[in-house]
């Protein structure tokens, strides 16, 4: 059993597929790409994940790009079940419902805005758990 | 640790062949800023071309997408350059005398991640919700080399640094100019200013750094925030340019470097320092995203508070989400330590105002200033010229598509006016 904070406890939940092309493979972490998820179901998803246990190792807000204006999550969970923390489960509750207070913009329109949507979101993740992402940026052909 | 600070009043901006401050007007050949900032080689590699000009108050001009704002100024005495550990060396800054050129910025405007970058009106009811719009501004803005759009950080950094500099190069012009006005400030050491101040209040101002990531980062001496744990600093270094802006983050609640220059929390406690209470410190700390950095910082902001002594503290934020954990886990842990708090903020409390302002909250957080609620809708009428580009204003965060209407206005949340609900509490909005 990995221990808390142990890169192999880190399930990486997203729907970001710059997180797939740049991460999966490089760490010990887990990446769960679930790509039909919007953002609110990254976040619903997590939560039901924090009352089964897991923990959050992020927090479900980050990025000053505001919900529903992005259409990219990820929140970095534990693998192991190591119990309901009830700051994590209030954290998370919080979130969504922050979420639902913005209005969901659609920018699928502007190629441009959705590879920087991604690339924000990528980066914050990479911050997190300490990954170099200029590095994981060049292993890849383009954004 | 004592600064004197020599404002050499700013009345007008004229481009010109000799570079030089008379009479309060700053004369500027833009080709010299241009080759200063082209001494570097990272501007060098990720900077095409600059394009300069010159925004008054008053007039119709818009400015976009904003960048940063920098406010130019000149170490003349003491120890230290401007903007230490990134463009002068590494050492102390915050005393000594330092020259400023006031009522006047260098704004940086260009490209980069558009939808979060802001808007200045010059002229307007967007003029009322920002600051900026009451400077002289010299504005650059950048134009990237081809494929920049895969090297986002590597160009915001060019830009960052262009940024600086255009304002070192500019605040070099006030060495020898005799100031219209100067002011000293002055914080003791902790046993020296308990003695000084025995029947004072001890307060603090804890300073949260926007620290989450890569574009959404702060440098205390260049050194990125989200690597330090919390920390304390002399107020007057962050004054003197200890602390700068690496941010690409919402408009409205961004603290730009012109915002850490001149920090209004750090201005009114100087102000009431000796008098109603004992200005000890300021502390740092940073906003990360990954949880444990979270608690780890706020257990180290109460503790600071605890060893301190401290009777009362000002927490201020950066930043709408994440931070609001940040803020409230700093606040109700210094809370229980027996030490009083105030939060500064701004709200995302819905167009109507009706929704809860922030994305944390918690009893002990009790004392609270706002700086004003980013959702309001605001109508922003055609300017005759803008300086930088429009391309972004439809995906500026607290803009929509169609926010910019074909006759060249624009509806938006105010959410896209640089400074306009600043939760340093440097804002025109009040209840006043």
């Amino acid at each position: 059993m990995a221990n808390i904070g142990n890169p192999k406890d880190y399930l990486i939940l997203t729907n970001n597929p710059l997180i797939v092309e740049c991460l999966q493979g490089k760490g010990a972490w887990t990446i769960d790409f679930r790509p039909e998820l919007k953002f609110r179901d990254v976040l619903v998803t997590a939560r039901d994940l924090v009352y089964a246990g897991h923990l959050l190792y992020t927090h479900p807000l980050s990025g000053s790009v505001k919900p529903n204006e992005t259409p990219y999550k990820s929140v970095i969970l534990s693998v192991e079940p190591h119990g309901m923390d009830n700051d994590h489960a209030i954290m998370i509750a919080n979130a969504i419902e922050v979420t639902d207070k913005f209005q969901i913009l659609d920018w699928s329109h502007s190629e441009q805005a959705m590879k920087d949507f991604r690339l924000i979101d990528y980066t914050l993740i990479c911050g997190a758990i300490g990954f170099d992402a200029l590095s994981g940026l060049s292993n890849k052909q383009s954004l | 640790m004592k600064l004197e600070l020599g404002y050499i009043q700013i009345k007008d901006i004229q481009f010109s062949k000799e570079c030089k401050v008379e009479n309060g007007t700053l004369f500027i050949d833009p080709e010299v800023v241009k080759a200063f900032m082209y001494q570097d080689d990272d501007v060098k590699a990720w900077v095409k071309d600059f394009s300069f000009d010159i925004a008054k108050p008053g007039e119709s001009v818009r400015i976009t997408p904003v960048k940063d704002v920098i406010e130019p100024r000149v170490k003349v005495e003491g120890q230290g350059g401007q903007f230490p550990g990134v463009i002068a060396k590494v050492d102390t800054v915050g005393s000594g005398k330092t020259h400023v050129l006031r009522g006047m910025a260098v704004v940086t405007a260009g490209k980069i991640v558009g939808f979060q970058e802001g808007i200045i009106d010059m002229t307007g009811p967007g003029a009322d919700y920002t600051y900026f719009s009451k400077l002289n501004n010299f504005v650059v803005v950048a134009e990237p080399v081809e494929g920049y759009q895969d090297h986002k950080h590597e160009y915001e950094h060019a830009v960052r640094i262009a940024g600086l500099r255009a304002a070192v190069c500019i605040g070099e012009l006030g060495r020898n100019v005799t100031p219209d006005e100067t002011q000293e400030f002055e914080t003791f050491g902790i046993i020296e200013g308990a003695k000084k101040f025995p029947e004072l209040p001890r307060v603090a101002y804890v300073h949260m750094l926007q620290s989450q990531g890569l574009l959404h980062d702060t440098y205390v001496y260049g050194v990125d925030a989200k690597r330090s744990l919390t920390t304390i600093i002399n107020p007057t270094e962050t004054m003197d340019g200890a602390i700068l802006s690496g941010n690409c983050v919402s408009a409205c609640d961004k603290n730009t470097t012109y915002h850490h220059q001149n920090n209004p929390v750090v201005a009114e406690l100087f102000a009431q320092h000796g008098k109603k209470l004992n200005y000890v410190c300021n502390i740092i700390t940073n906003e990360n995203v990954y949880l444990a950095d979270k608690q780890r910082s706020s257990d180290w902001t109460a503790k600071l508070c605890r060893l301190l002594d401290l009777d009362g503290a000002i927490v201020s934020q950066e930043g709408f989400g994440n931070p609001d954990t940040d803020l409230i886990m700093n606040t109700k842990k210094i809370e229980l330590q027996g030490v009083k708090t105030t939060i500064i903020t701004d709200e995302y409390a819905g167009q109507d105002g009706k929704s809860q302002s922030l994305a944390d909250a918690d009893p002990l957080a009790d004392a609270v200033v706002t700086g004003g609620n980013a959702n309001q809708n605001i109508i922003l009428p055609p300017m005759d010229k803008v300086i930088g580009t429009l391309d972004y204003v439809d995906v500026i965060a607290g803009g929509h598509n169609g926010s910019l209407r074909p006759d060249g206005s624009i509806e938006a949340e105010i959410q896209v006016i640089t400074g306009a609900t600043n939760e340093m509490g440097f804002g025109l909005l009040s209840a006043r």
